[in-house]
């Protein structure tokens, strides 16, 4: 039995090069596409070119004849299969049956038809060709304004008005509150759609087991027991006769917090030849058929006094859902409604969803899912509300900011805030920029003609999903902390990290807590044959809410351990610190590695005691987290090409406790470069024939490295009351913080002449012709 | 992105490539950056890909009287780094610098660029400016075509079946001239939304010479030759060389896509040539 | 995707009008066409092979002739269904006499769909009007010379 030197101070806190990254770095990881099994066989499938048509035939015996193919199969085969199931439930909500493939129409470009199965990917590919589909093309319709209009095409023949769902919620006196206003400010601000574009695309390896009836699904996904649920009700497996694993996941940033069509219906070809059998989303497919993000009209109203006090707020959202809901597609702009008042203290809101169904791929969760749209219009209306009436952009945050003597504060769309100090972040974000001097510094260049603009945004968001009455699965979290024999720990969590890190994370908190080194500290997630039942990694809840259960459960372990070191020193007062039990009277001590070798040993057991050192937690969190925190962009724009520069960019985030700075670090990182993607570069374009155009990331514009900033980052530490770790997720705020900063940036440089509101992508031509031909929009 | 299946050879001299040229179903392979995405994609299928990788002779960078002589097969990162073609062609140079990334750099050729004749490609721009030829090989002799005549339109060139571009030609580059290459770069795929070359020489506070090639405007990249009669002479003054810039979109039938449409290039083309201009005569002495 | 523009063909407009409508001369300007077979009124179908550089597709195509109105203005409108995608164009052409010489104005619209509507985004609109100048070069040498 080895002992194990503790660990001398305390890791969390500290900034820890990760326990992921040196298979990442060598290519050692394992993820679904290196997965080889014996017979194992391709699946490629065979998707429509058109948005919508019916499907008049479908000639498969090419395919079949080629060389290699096991099979081809199609929506017949299927049929029988259940739907792709949707987890949000809406009053009204209208649900398309979503068939694993197409039967007789296709709904989106892509839209799966056929699946060939053959022994190698070549021949699979080739043989995909092969297959004859006819289609009759149907009018389509790409765009969701253009789908709520009478005459449109009817994306689904039962509901012609391609309304998907309608959502309501008004609290307190909207109209009193409008008819008393000085003043009303209104815009209509897009959201657009965007293509998560994760490292890795997503893969299936499907593996049945005819000996035990058994099936294995190997799948790039960020919850993989939700999945295993969901699948095999589809496929009619019982639940436990099905394992599913996320192995190394290359990203997922939401767009694979879902359950996916190709999971079932790789498990059902894999049933079908009784032999596994893998696909791999090319990038293209990738484009083409995994979740788009955003996808937001929105109309937005605010009324105030002639002082800034915002005393109301009118909102309605259009969602672009697309033809079908994946897992959560109606749920997401319920969350812009949450976070519709941002920060502020005004609790009279109208708030209205109308979800319309297009001849496109569905949106679902991405990166903030919901919270950056209500972000980046909350914080355009403060700023255009503030140059109406003259005021200063940080005054006006300043006097409308819930204060932090009204906390818990409940919102008037139902929230309550557990805490925060809204004028904190802004403060210092304010003082790192050199605020007054910019506001100097832009006098002068105005008047020089260059185009300077500053641009806060000052952003509250809610995470540490959730409260399971608020989540579509549940919203608790699983952990077994298990210490072995030897005294080693292995951590099973319910969570599914695929690049956030929590190896490290939670192995920083176990070493604390037990005293021990990292390095024996194994965390184990995504297979559902090891793991206890979770819910996943999606929502900024890996830390908050995962972290928290094995905290509970480590501090089970630690008063069973201290009572197994009672009985081996023989005394009632004991105390389990760094790594060994002491006994306060003698200073006798006992390591952990020896309180565990007597533990599973059991020569003696304490009274009423089972053997073993091993505990599970499963933790229901009481409420959301909400950070907040403030950034704040410097920019100037090229009168000649529209291009614009950013000269600096602040941001101040308040997470709570931070376990590991490296890694809040990373999110806040790669969250501002995804916010910047969707200000300034990424669009996801269908044309009117519902054809995407930005198919290949030749087109779709996605940040490199050198496109980012220097970012200059700091923090606030505004522990949360929800969970005893104080901490409360950072992976979205990034994203969520950054479009608005932005946009407010290169509106408030274009103010001079005339533009009060710019959509985003901005791209250099839109802010050069508004340069050019003279304000709007 | 997975192509079709293909026959691969691999050629070790220059003659073996050409009694394959030109065949039925034959494309030649140089750096593979223009053709590979293509065959992953099924939009090309060919079913014989001759790669030019093996063949010695193709890749060289030498000075030849007056000229500087470039082997097709010669990376964007080999003429970017080069330190013959920095000091006496520094327009190719510079040029070569700009096209995609590093990756891309490290495996594309000129020749195989040239060939494809994308009409956002950057080269173009300055070869154009530099008034180059090419050399093309064929099995039954060579021929040396000047660039504007070989670019004949989008993604078609006067090379013949059968035919091997085998070499760039390029002036050496007089002391005393400025040159810049200044393009606008379409954020994902990096080419030049539009681009312009610029070679000139200053002389009394005047523009004494200027040759002057833009990419990305039209199905082509060209010589602007009515823009240098134009700047030919014009004081160095921003807003005389503006005006003289300005009309170097006429006529020209400039391209639209998503990221810029056909008006915001032609505008863009004035602007990048201007700024190309000035860049060229702070480097001119 | 809009199209529009006019060229000079160097015959009257009752030449160009049937030359424009015989399925044989509009084989041979529209790209790579061969086995053309007639299938209705009007209506032809035949292979298309478009080669640009290195990209090269095969279109099983149909041609169809409509609205005629001899010898002023027509409808052309061509599907095309290969691998890498389809291709629709539909335009209207209108023949006003120059001289001895027509101009042949069209203004139409081009859809595409597939592989080429996905990653062809960029240069579709250069593609397609290369293809429309070689339609009329070719028919330009054809009306020089008539087969």
């Amino acid at each position: 039995m080895a002992t194990t030197v503790a660990a001398p101070e305390p890791l969390v806190g500290k900034r820890i090069r990760r326990q992921e990254d040196p298979r990442l770095i060598t290519g050692t990881a394992t993820y679904v596409d290196d997965i080889e099994l014996p017979g194992m066989h391709y699946a490629v499938i065979v998707r429509s070119p058109h948005a919508a048509a019916k499907i008049r035939a479908i000639r498969t015996e090419a395919a079949l004849a080629h060389p290699g193919v096991a099979a081809v199969f199609t929506g017949e085969d299927t049929r029988h299969l259940g739907p792709v199931p949707c987890a949000a439930s809406l009053p009204g909500l209208r649900v398309p049956q979503h068939t694993v493939l197409a039967t007789d129409r296709v709904y989106y470009v892509g839209h799966p038809v056929a699946v060939v199965v053959a022994t190698d990917r070549y021949l699979a590919r080739d043989a995909a060709d092969l297959v004859e589909v006819d289609y009759e093309p149907l009018p389509a319709v790409a765009d969701p304004e253009r789908a709520l209009e009478p005459g449109a095409p009817a994306v689904h023949p039962e509901w012609p008005d391609n309304v998907a769902f309608t959502y309501h919620l008004e609290n307190g006196d909207v109209d009193g509150a409008f008819a008393e206003a000085d003043v009303v400010v209104r815009e209509r601000i897009v959201s657009q759609r965007l293509i998560p574009t994760a490292m890795e695309t997503r893969g299936v390896v499907a593996s049945w087991n005819p000996g035990d009836k058994s099936l294995t699904l190997y799948s790039s996904t960020q919850i993989p027991h939700l999945m295993r649920t969901a699948v095999a009700k589809m496929i009619g497996l019982p639940e436990n006769r099905l394992r599913a694993v996320a192995p190394e996941v290359g990203g997922g940033f939401g767009s694979k917090l879902n359950v996916y069509a190709e999971e079932a219906l790789m498990g059902f070809v894999s049933m079908r030849i009784g032999k596994p059998v893998k696909w791999i989303e090319s990038r293209r497919e990738n484009y083409l058929v995994t979740i788009h993000g955003r996808g937001h009209v929105d109309y937005y109203e605010l009324a105030a006094r002639r002082d800034g006090t915002i005393l109301a707020m009118k909102v309605k959202i259009i969602q672009d859902c697309g033809a079908y809901y994946q897992l959560l597609t109606p749920a997401i702009p319920t969350l812009s409604l949450l976070m519709a008042p941002g920060l502020y203290r005004f609790r009279n809101v109208r708030g209205e969803i109308v979800g319309a169904f297009t001849n496109c791929v569905p949106t679902d969760a991405y990166r903030g899912a919901g919270r950056p749209e209500a972000t980046h219009c909350i914080e355009r209306m403060v700023d255009i509300l503030a140059a109406k009436l003259g005021m200063d952009p940080a005054e006006i945050r300043f006097k409308n900011f819930i204060r932090e003597d009204e906390f818990p504060f409940d919102t008037g769309t139902g929230l309550s805030y557990d805490s925060g100090n809204y004028a904190l972040p802004l403060r210092r974000a304010l003082e790192i920029v050199g605020y007054e001097r910019l506001r100097e510094e832009q006098r002068r260049a105005r008047a020089e003609g260059r185009l300077m603009g500053i641009g806060i945004s000052a952003y509250g968001e809610v995470c540490g999903m959730g409260p399971s009455t608020a989540m579509p699965a549940g919203g608790w979290e699983s952990a077994t902390v298990r210490i072995e024999p030897s005294g080693r720990v292995t951590v099973l969590t319910g969570t599914s990290p695929h690049g956030q890190g929590e190896e490290t994370t939670f192995a920083q908190i176990v070493a604390d807590e037990l005293g021990i080194d990292l390095n024996d500290i194994t965390v184990l997630h995504g297979d559902t044959a090891v793991v206890q039942y979770g819910i996943g990694t999606f929502g900024s809840r890996t830390t908050p809410v995962g972290g928290t259960a094995i905290f509970l459960a480590v501090r089970d372990l630690k008063a069973k351990i201290e009572r197994f070191g009672a009985m081996l020193l023989e005394s009632s007062e004991v105390a389990f610190n760094r790594g060994v039990c002491v006994c306060k009277k003698t200073g006798r001590s006992v390591s952990l590695a020896e309180i565990a070798a007597a533990a599973y040993r059991a020569l003696k057991l304490p009274p009423g005691e089972e053997p073993g050192l091993v505990a599970t937690r499963y933790w229901e969190p009481p409420n959301f987290t909400f950070p907040f925190g403030a950034h704040i962009a410097v920019t100037e724009v090229d009168r000649d090409t529209g291009v614009i520069e950013i000269k600096r960019y602040v941001a101040v985030d308040d997470c709570g406790r931070q376990i590991n700075p490296l890694l809040v670090a990373g999110q806040i990182h790669g969250g501002i470069a995804q916010g910047l993607g969707q200000a300034l570069w990424e669009q996801a374009v269908y044309n009117e024939d519902g054809q995407l155009i930005t198919g290949e990331m030749m087109d779709y514009a996605i940040p490199k490295a050198t496109m980012i900033p220097y970012l200059e980052c700091e923090h606030t530490e505004t522990p949360t009351p929800v969970n005893p770790l104080g901490v409360k997720g950072v992976g979205e705020a990034g994203t969520i913080a950054c479009s608005p900063a932005i946009v407010n940036s290169v509106v408030d440089a274009l103010a001079p002449l005339g533009v009060s509101h710019i959509d985003m992508p901005l791209t250099p031509e839109k802010i050069w012709r508004l340069i050019h031909k003279g304000g709007g929009q | 992105m997975i192509p079709q299946a293909f026959e691969y050879v691999s050629p070790a001299t220059l003659e073996e490539a050409l009694e394959l040229a030109g065949g039925d179903g034959v494309k030649l392979l140089a750096g593979g950056m223009s053709l590979v995405p293509l065959i992953k994609l099924r939009l090309a299928t060919p079913s014989v890909v001759v790669d030019l990788g093996r063949i010695n002779g193709l890749r060289y960078i030498r000075e030849e009287g007056g000229r500087i002589r470039i082997g097709a097969m010669t990376t964007h990162w080999e003429i970017e780094s080069s330190p013959l073609l920095r000091t006496k062609c520094p327009l190719l140079a510079e040029t070569a610098a700009t096209i995609g990334d590093v990756q891309v750099r490290n495996l594309g050729t000129i020749g195989g660029s040239i060939v494809h004749a994308d009409p956002a490609a950057d080269y173009p721009a300055a070869l154009c400016a530099l008034e180059a030829r090419v050399r093309l090989r064929s099995r039954s002799g060579e021929r040396t075509v000047g660039i504007s005549d070989f670019l004949v339109d989008v993604f078609t060139t006067a090379i013949e079946p059968g035919e091997i571009l085998t070499e760039v030609e390029v002036p050496v580059e007089e002391a005393r001239a400025g040159v810049s290459y200044q393009k606008m770069a379409h954020p994902a795929s990096g080419f030049a939304v539009v681009g312009a070359a610029v070679r000139l020489r200053r002389a009394n506070g005047k523009l004494a010479w200027v040759r002057a090639g833009i990419t990305g405007l039209g199905p082509k990249a060209f010589r602007a030759v009515a823009v240098e009669e134009r700047l030919d002479g014009v004081a160095v003054d921003a807003e005389e060389i503006r005006k003289a810039v300005a009309g170097v979109s006429e006529g020209v039938e400039a391209n639209s896509d998503l990221y810029a449409s056909a008006d915001y290039r032609r505008q863009m083309a004035a602007v990048y040539l201007a700024r190309a201009v000035a860049a060229a005569l702070e480097r001119a002495r | 995707m809009k199209v529009s523009g006019s060229y000079s063909v160097p015959v009257d407009p009752e030449t160009a009008y049937r030359l424009l409508q015989d399925p044989t001369v509009l084989a041979r300007c529209l790209p790579g066409c061969q086995d053309v077979v007639q299938e209705g009124d009007e209506t032809y179908r035949m292979k298309m092979n478009v080669a640009l550089a290195a990209i090269s597709g095969q279109f099983e195509s149909i041609v169809r002739l409509a609205e005629p109105n001899f010898p002023t203005s027509f409808r052309l409108i061509v599907d095309g269904t290969g691998r890498i995608g389809f291709v629709r164009g539909d335009g209207l052409l209108r023949l006003c006499p120059d001289g001895s010489a027509t101009i042949v104005a069209y203004e139409g619209e081009v859809h595409v769909g597939g592989t080429l509507a996905g990653v062809g985004q960029r240069l579709l609109d250069a593609t397609a009007n290369l293809i429309i100048r070689r339609f009329f070069e070719k028919l330009n040498r054809l009306a020089a010379c008539p087969p």
